[in-house]
């Protein structure tokens, strides 16, 4: 019951971010064309490489194609459902968030999806698009791999989930940073290509202490066939721990909370 | 006519500015290095050593890298975004209202800005050199280098003149930030902030040629480099020349005609 009660409150938050989104069309589609733009540069690049050398770091083409695909489907989906994490400093400042401790809905259910982004709806469905044309270049891909690759992808939206979290308790704990979420996002920019590819300690840094490998690479290696069970449990593992971590530091967070703005 | 001392002031207001915000400021950098850090690592794989992509051998493509980023900070960081605020939200009256010359002090705010970034870019490099000993190509060629020094100062000035003109975009329309969005990502690429822009094929980089973009980071990269004959040099520098006085009129042309339309909304 409590479920479809959050699921009808996303699609009303949703309706009304998506119409403000949409008061402008030309912003709208500038917006989107963007996305795609940026992303349509990276691919050019990736081939563009390939069109002089045969493999990198052992990777073909389109298998290398694929890390970029996986990259972008974690990365957008956390920016098409978690958007109002970028705007959550803003109602710290202001002082709407005690409005929202107000309402009766979980503060932190709204602080995470209250404005989900359309723009990137679009850019999921153009995605998931690429992926299937991707899978069909990469060949040899069994249900099992598929499967695997799915809930993979779930445990990094976890990921990424848990780490908004994070941010918007530095939101509540010290309003000084708002680099914060840019800061992950920045970081999640080396899973663009599988964390192999980088030296150690950073190859170890950013596969275990910031996940990025659990999240864009391992789902990706699953799809490719390369993997092993150890890495897979641990990958589940890690997400479920970081999420824990995401959600006490957020009860902790909301006792520090002074609502000096209002 | 204000005096110089204003606009020095304006460029210093930049500086404390940033040190009101420091943890912001530091979040700002990090995330400078962790990018540049990303484009080293994954050029170490795509070029090990003794192998050469389009006449690139590791050498030359990683001071390509690392020396962009200096290049970046200095001509990309600029101040000149929040002028599309200033008219939407009708702040622009106030600085109508002072004896400044509107475009001129935001010049002199990007300087402080460029300052800032310049300063604690050139400890990020010191620690890439470091910790990572990247084979770093030095330039001994007092032309190249010269030409090097000269091809950022205009590529100083064509970068501010297209994001004023951007910030243009507020007398026209309030949907300032949806051009901008799309300029940043066709600047990102087309500058040559991932890669050299020679590696494309050849007609793409023969239209680049044409384009303000390739005049930011690549072709000041590529003089320094010495990669490139004097002539393309000369060529290169007169291009730069020809766009840096052509954005200058475009920008005054329509600072005249925004300011009629400008209505002072929001005041």
């Amino acid at each position: 019951m409590k479920i479809k009660k959050y699921i009808k409150i996303w699609l009303r938050y949703t309706a009304g971010t998506s119409q403000i989104a949409f008061e402008s069309r030309t912003g709208a589609a500038i917006f989107i064309i963007g996305k795609i733009l940026r992303f349509v540069f990276f691919l050019l690049f990736i081939v563009v490489i390939f069109s002089k050398t045969k493999t990198v770091a052992g990777y073909s083409l389109w298998q290398m194609i694929f890390f970029f695909l996986t990259f972008n489907l974690v990365d957008t989906l956390p920016q098409f459902l978690l958007r109002d994490v970028y705007r959550f400093r803003g109602q710290i400042i202001n002082g709407y968030f005690d409005h929202t401790l107000l309402k009766p809905v979980s503060p932190l259910f709204k602080s995470l999806f209250g404005g989900s982004d359309i723009f990137d709806f679009f850019i999921m469905i153009f995605l998931i698009v690429m992926l299937i044309i991707g899978v069909e270049h990469l060949g040899g891909v069994s249900s099992l791999n598929i499967f695997l690759y799915i809930l993979l992808i779930i445990n990094a939206f976890i990921i990424a989930l848990s780490f908004h979290i994070f941010v918007l308790c530095l939101g509540i704990l010290t309003t000084e940073v708002d680099n914060a979420i840019m800061l992950y996002r920045d970081l999640t920019q080396m899973g663009r290509f599988p964390v192999d590819i980088y030296r150690e300690p950073l190859k170890s840094i950013i596969t275990f202490v910031i996940p990025i490998g659990i999240m864009m690479t391992i789902p990706a290696k699953v799809m490719l066939g390369v993997f092993n069970i150890q890495i897979i449990i641990v990958s589940f593992g890690i997400g479920i721990l970081i999420f824990m971590l995401s959600v006490l530091l957020w009860r902790y967070s909301l006792t520090k909370y002074s609502s000096a703005s209002s | 006519m204000a005096s110089f001392r204003a606009y020095y002031l304006a460029a210093r207001n930049t500086w404390d500015e940033t040190l009101t915000y420091r943890l912001n400021f530091a979040v700002w950098r990090l995330r400078v290095f962790l990018s540049l850090i990303s484009t080293y690592f994954l050029w170490l794989v795509l070029l090990p050593k003794g192998e050469n992509i389009a006449g690139y051998n590791q050498s030359s493509m990683l001071t390509y890298i690392v020396g962009g980023g200096i290049v970046y900070s200095i001509v990309l960081s600029t101040r000149v975004a929040a002028v599309s605020d200033d008219i939407v939200q009708g702040n622009l009256s106030n600085y109508l209202l002072r004896p400044v010359n509107y475009i001129v002090y935001y010049f002199f705010k990007d300087f402080g800005d460029k300052g800032m970034n310049l300063f604690f870019s050139f400890f990020e490099i010191s620690l890439i050199f470091i910790l990572l000993r990247p084979p770093f190509y030095i330039q001994t060629n007092l032309l190249f280098i010269f030409g090097f020094f000269l091809s950022i100062i205009l590529a100083i000035v064509i970068n501010f003149y297209l994001n004023m003109l951007l910030s243009f975009v507020g007398f026209f329309s309030s949907e300032a930030w949806a051009p901008r969005f799309i300029f940043f990502i066709i600047l990102g690429f087309f500058s040559g902030t991932i890669f050299p822009l020679d590696i494309l094929p050849s007609q793409i980089y023969s239209f680049l040629k044409l384009l303000p973009f390739l005049y930011l980071i690549y072709f000041p990269m590529k003089i320094y480099l010495g990669q490139i004959h004097m002539q393309e040099v000369f060529s290169g520098l007169l291009i730069s020349l020809i766009w840096s006085v052509g954005l200058y009129f475009i920008t005054n042309f329509l600072w005249n005609k925004g300011l009629h339309l400008y209505s002072a909304q929001g005041r």
